[in-house]
């Protein structure tokens, strides 16, 4: 495959999917019905300012719902990831998978010198 | 790069679905605490005289454990945060058809009692109640084929207990006039043993799972 044409399918990777933050969320998202703030917090390292960011660009996206409620008199915030979330989730690991394979091994480059 | 990212999503991803168990199909020490109450309910329901307490400690049962698995997993097992597991296509299908059952027998019986004409007795009354309450469990906690035949044997011998009766126990005077019943309640204890083991097995990987998530929690901290 040519440089361009790799270069091209970088470029067609889902930027909204493929920030490592929004990858992390929609990963765990994907594997359960249902997940509270707080276990996401814990699991991905993220402050909580910056989870609420990412989490507001991937709902405006629309592949994740957010719901606000109150547990008592704590704030309770759980997320689901959508249908359109699965899908873009699952086409971003094949893409990734393919610009994998079409890119050249270092070593392999170095032994044909 | 790609490699350790994929490698850290992989896990990520095997830790929520462990995780998520927690909240559904995995009970741990609450399976423990639901086959311990059915042997206890079974065998002093079966074996000793029937006293107003027992009648009321048994009765209690079935609440009191619904009441800790409830507890345990929102204090205990899920204490890094509520996480809900994704039920596979076949699990629904399994849930929907307890289910039924159980919303079947609790119409027959009630209609069946309703059809009489004459003034439900308040056993009657606790009897029919037990059941639907057994339905509204099915529908909400007992999810898994051991959770829902421990519950029921739990709360089915709630609502017999309501009307001065038990499941007899192989070897007494009562299993003799009732042996079928007697036999097929065998069931109940064990699958109270089965589940037993299970809640063992579910707790030991939840203690393991505990130190995965800690180790992820520690590393996130100190990455950042």
């Amino acid at each position: 495959m040519s440089a361009p044409s790799r270069i091209g399918e970088v470029m067609a990777l889902d930027r909204l999917v493929h920030e490592p933050a929004r990858l992390l969320i929609l990963a765990v998202l994907a594997n359960a019905k249902e997940v509270e703030f707080g276990f996401l917090e814990q699991v991905s390292g993220l402050s909580k300012g910056n989870l609420s960011s990412h989490m507001s660009k991937l709902e405006a996206g629309g592949l994740i719902e957010v719901k606000k409620s109150f547990r008592g008199k704590r704030p309770l915030t759980e997320l689901r990831i959508t249908a359109a979330g699965r899908k873009a989730l699952a086409d971003y690991r094949q893409s990734l998978a393919m610009v994998m394979q079409e890119l050249p091994v270092p070593g392999a480059a170095v032994k044909r010198k | 790069m790609a490699g350790e990212t994929q490698e850290r999503l992989g896990e990520l991803e095997s830790l929520t679905r462990d995780y998520a168990r927690y909240s559904r199909s995995a009970g741990g020490l609450a399976s423990v605490l639901g086959g311990i109450c059915c042997l206890l309910s079974y065998l002093l329901g079966g074996l000793l005289p029937m006293t107003p307490t027992l009648r009321v400690v048994l009765v209690a049962l079935p609440l009191v454990w619904l009441l800790a698995r409830w507890g345990m997993a929102r204090r205990y097992y899920q204490r890094f945060g509520h996480v809900e597991e994704q039920e596979s296509a076949v699990e629904r299908r399994t849930h929907r058809l307890g289910l039924g059952v159980t919303l079947a027998v609790a119409v027959l019986l009630t209609a069946s009692a309703l059809s009489n004409g004459a003034q439900l007795s308040p056993g009657s009354a606790g009897y029919l109640a037990l059941l639907w309450l057994l339905a509204l469990a099915v529908w909400r906690w007992l999810r898994s084929p051991l959770d829902f035949v421990v519950g029921a044997f739990l709360f089915c011998q709630a609502s017999l207990l309501c009307v001065d009766r038990v499941y007899p126990v192989i070897g007494t005077a009562a299993a003799q006039d009732a042996l079928l019943m007697a036999l097929l309640a065998l069931l109940f204890p064990l699958a109270a043993l089965l589940l037993i083991a299970r809640g063992v097995a579910d707790h030991r990987r939840f203690l393991q799972l505990r130190e995965r998530l800690l180790r992820l929690r520690d590393a996130a901290v100190g990455g950042t």
